[in-house]
């Protein structure tokens, strides 16, 4: 605790006001990189002795530290930090991918895609159901026309959906996690990320040719959304085969090449439209069980990944926008709240129905609470497409997003623990 | 989004260089020069915005954190191998002649540079050219130890002068950037018109006592049993933390980060576990700061800066070789010391390039793009040479006192 209070205290230092006239606010950003790598850092650590995630610290800390509260980490710092968090999730991504096994998926792929189907089919009845309910009670809903309130909740709904699988395979690291809930919980992050891309792009054009008169049902955007992800797993598979090939004959320097890659894969996906995260999925994937290098792989990646997760995790924080959370507050606890019991219910039906266990039917809900990049990025379609009430519900989710994503490692990390899954890898 | 591009493009190079550039078998200039790094400088600088301009000014803008991160691992590297320990088991002669020969070298190109600055910069007001006079004459005071290291490879017979040699480039920095941490509090930018010797004080007395504290936090910090990865995160996120807020109140990031690692150097005990540390992230993370410099780098390129450029080339051979007779006498120093030692100091490596970097950094004048280019131009055209001059001093006195 001494620590962490030393370095805030120095922090504070450096931003009294007294001395602002002799500082340059604009050679800013990596004071603040500095400042917020070592703070997340120290406070994740103390989160861990109170037997919390220590990601929720790293997000706490950019939270806290973050351009609402305390501006030690200022907008215009988090927007030059980008660069940083693009490398950090498409080595995130990477692990992620490296971490999924074929012969372990196999056995579970019958309960993670039934779980995945019912998960996002429940969630997505759900969000419609409060949409056409609430308009009576929650003043949110009020004055929109049937037509807007039902492409509202079912975006709404789509966006409820996925799972963070960056914060997923962030807590399986930190607790060293490994079994079957391990494999089921990723699985399912990473497929699930794969079907929602999928069906938003069903979603979004429905809602625009329900709501948008001169538009009609576009398969042309159906098609290019199919595009964007059968070109992200096709360049996932170019990567992880030059990643093979990489560690096959060359084998040197393998964390300079893998920083290498997984900016490229993030710089072609957003140049091209590509999904950066499924692309180093794909990649991890590929290498992982396509090839013996895999291994390599995944240790070249961990031997550096806490600064990484500390980076991604408190910019991630500093770029939750707290100002959406106090505008919407009530109703996105109420979202949150039937969020997790509709995913408790998909995951019931979904595991019921393959036959698992009494433990995967009741607890594993648990592992698929955290929420971020693949929403966020959705969100920001829907503000662009449906001007008039595009910026309520980016809102709306903004302020999910933050309370999912607090909450989500924290419930996680009690389901690997409960289940006796931390420690074992 | 283009700069994620450049930077994956910049880590590309960076690889594909460490790859094929051979690393040599002798100590030849090509080979020192691949083996030093200076190659990235030169890939770097046609990366751009002087070459192909994938690296435009507004990309260099989103990446400055890993040239401040860059500049403060030079600093801290240095830094750390000031070990009081380690310095005390040299002689206090060998010492007092690192900074007599400080002193001589900074005050003989000082002037030097001053005489010459004001009658070919005659539009540039005087105060600008005595503060780029002071720059130069510590650039030339600077050494580096790099190439010392890759002569020890081939060196014939290792004798006195190859651990003097050693001890007086790896001591020389030390007063160098002090010279510049002087430079950078009195010359703030924007220049105080009034009380300059109180807030001069007031910044330097900043720029001191900040590192030593964040010295004692990563001391602190890692007097228990820490991890590999917890050291890794401590140490990249408090060598941010201290050159960032160098940049932030516009002081030399070298300065901070190398009080930095002489406090912590001197308080720690965990350097067997630090070293490996720091060489395994050390390369990688070189590599790209020599790649961002060069893109950095506009060259003001005119007949003016290449007379400064010649002159930085003879001023700093001169200087290291003229004096070395008198500071035998006047130091009553054990060994002899011919002139021909001095050839052995015309690396300024690494440092004299951060030097450079952080004078351009903090003082961002059009003046200072003339300065970055002699500097970087001056320092290119010493390293090329430099092999030479240890083979002509070093070696043959070493063989000569061997006999």
């Amino acid at each position: 605790m001494i620590p962490l209070a030393l370095v805030f205290l120095l922090m504070l230092l450096l931003k009294w006001p007294g001395i602002l006239p002799f500082a340059n606010s604009d050679q800013s950003t990596s004071l603040a990189l500095g400042f917020i790598l070592v703070f997340a850092y120290l406070l994740g650590n103390n989160l861990k002795r109170l037997r919390l995630p220590q990601i929720t610290g790293f997000i706490i800390a950019g939270i806290v530290c973050g351009p609402f509260i305390l501006n030690f980490v200022s907008e215009s710092n988090v927007n030059d930090l980008q660069l940083l968090d693009g490398l950090a999730l498409s080595l995130i991504a990477l692990t992620a991918g490296g971490e999924m096994k074929i012969k372990k998926l196999k056995r579970q792929l019958r309960t993670i895609i039934s779980i995945v189907v019912f998960q996002t089919s429940i969630v997505l009845f759900g969000f419609l159901i409060l949409g056409l309910i609430g308009q009576y009670f929650i003043p949110f809903f009020r004055g929109m026309s049937l037509l807007h309130l039902f492409a509202f909740s079912l975006l709404l709904g789509t966006l409820m959906t996925p799972t963070s699988p960056a914060t997923t395979i962030a807590v399986m690291t930190e607790t060293k996690s490994a079994g079957k809930f391990t494999d089921l919980i990723l699985g399912g992050a990473v497929v699930k990320d794969f079907f929602v891309i999928i069906i938003f792009s069903f979603t979004l054009s429905f809602s625009k040719s329900i709501t948008i008169p001169s538009h009609n049902f576009d398969f042309g955007f159906l098609l290019h959304i199919l595009g964007e992800v059968g070109g992200s797993i096709l360049i996932g598979i170019l990567i992880g085969t030059g990643i093979i090939l990489y560690i096959k004959f060359i084998k040197k320097d393998i964390i300079i090449f893998i920083l290498s890659i997984a900016f490229f894969s993030y710089q072609i996906s957003h140049n091209y439209g590509y999904h950066p995260l499924l692309i180093c999925l794909v990649a991890g994937f590929f290498t992982e069980n396509f090839s013996s290098q895999g291994k390599l792989l995944i240790s070249a990646i961990e031997r550096s990944s806490v600064p990484v997760y500390v980076v991604f995790f408190a910019i991630s924080g500093a770029s939750l926008d707290l100002s959406a959370l106090r505008q919407t507050w009530l109703l996105a606890l109420g979202c949150v709240f039937l969020r997790g019991l509709l995913k408790f219910s998909g995951t019931f039906i979904g595991s019921r129905l393959t036959g698992e266990g009494k433990e995967i039917q009741r607890l594993a809900w648990a592992g698929f609470i955290s929420q971020a990049g693949v929403a966020l990025g959705m969100a920001i379609v829907i503000q662009d497409n449906f001007p008039d009430w595009g910026s309520e519900f980016m809102a709306l989710v903004l302020a999910v997003i933050a309370i999912n994503q607090i909450i989500g490692p924290i419930f996680l990390q009690r389901l690997l623990i409960k289940v006796k899954e931390a420690g074992k890898k | 989004m283009q700069a994620l591009y450049a930077f994956g493009l910049i880590i590309l190079v960076a690889f594909l260089g460490a790859r094929f550039i051979t690393k040599g078998t002798s100590l030849s200039p090509v080979n020192y020069f691949s083996y030093s790094g200076f190659i990235y400088i030169i890939l770097g600088f046609a990366l751009g915005r002087s070459g192909l301009g994938v690296l435009g000014p507004s990309l260099l803008t989103g990446l400055t954190p890993l040239i401040s991160l860059g500049l403060g691992w030079v600093g801290f590297l240095f830094g750390f191998q000031l070990e009081a320990k380690y310095l005390k088991r040299f002689p206090r002669k060998y010492i007092n002649l690192s900074f007599l020969q400080f002193l001589f070298v900074f005050l003989f190109g000082g002037v030097a540079f001053f005489l010459m600055l004001k009658p070919i910069y005659t539009s540039e007001p005087g105060f600008l050219l005595y503060g780029m006079a002071v720059a130069l004459g510590l650039l030339i005071s600077l050494n580096s130890p790099t190439l010392l290291s890759m002569a020890s490879n081939f060196i014939p017979e290792r004798g006195s002068y190859f651990y003097l040699s050693r001890f007086l480039v790896s001591v020389s920095g030390f007063w160098g950037i002090i010279g510049l941490a002087l430079l950078s509090s009195f010359w703030h930018f924007p220049f105080f018109e009034s009380k300059i010797i109180l807030k001069g004080g007031g910044f330097l007395f900043l720029s001191t006592i900040f590192p030593i504290l964040i010295g004692f936090l990563f001391h602190f910090l890692t007097k228990k049993r820490v991890s590999e990865e917890q050291m890794l995160v401590y140490l990249i996120g408090l060598v941010f933390f201290v050159s960032g807020a160098a940049f932030y109140f516009n002081l030399p990031p070298l300065y901070l980060s190398m009080v930095l690692g002489i406090t912590f150097s001197n308080l720690t005990k965990t350097h067997e576990k630090l070293y490996p540390l720091l060489l395994s992230t050390e390369k990688p993370l070189y590599i790209i700061f020599l790649i961002l410099i060069g893109a950095l780098w506009k060259v003001d390129f005119d007949y003016r800066a290449s007379i400064f450029i010649a002159l930085l080339v003879v001023l700093r051979v001169l200087a290291y070789m003229l004096p070395l007779p008198f500071f035998k006498v006047v130091l009553d120093f054990p060994l002899r010391l011919p002139t021909r030692f001095g050839l052995c100091f015309l690396s300024s490596g690494g440092i004299g390039v951060a030097f450079a970097v952080s004078m351009k950094l903090v003082y961002p004048l059009p003046l200072t793009d003339v300065f970055l280019t002699i500097a970087l131009f001056g320092i290119l055209v010493t390293e090329f040479i430099s092999p030479w001059g240890v083979k002509f001093s070093v070696f043959r006195l070493d063989s000569e006192e061997q006999k």
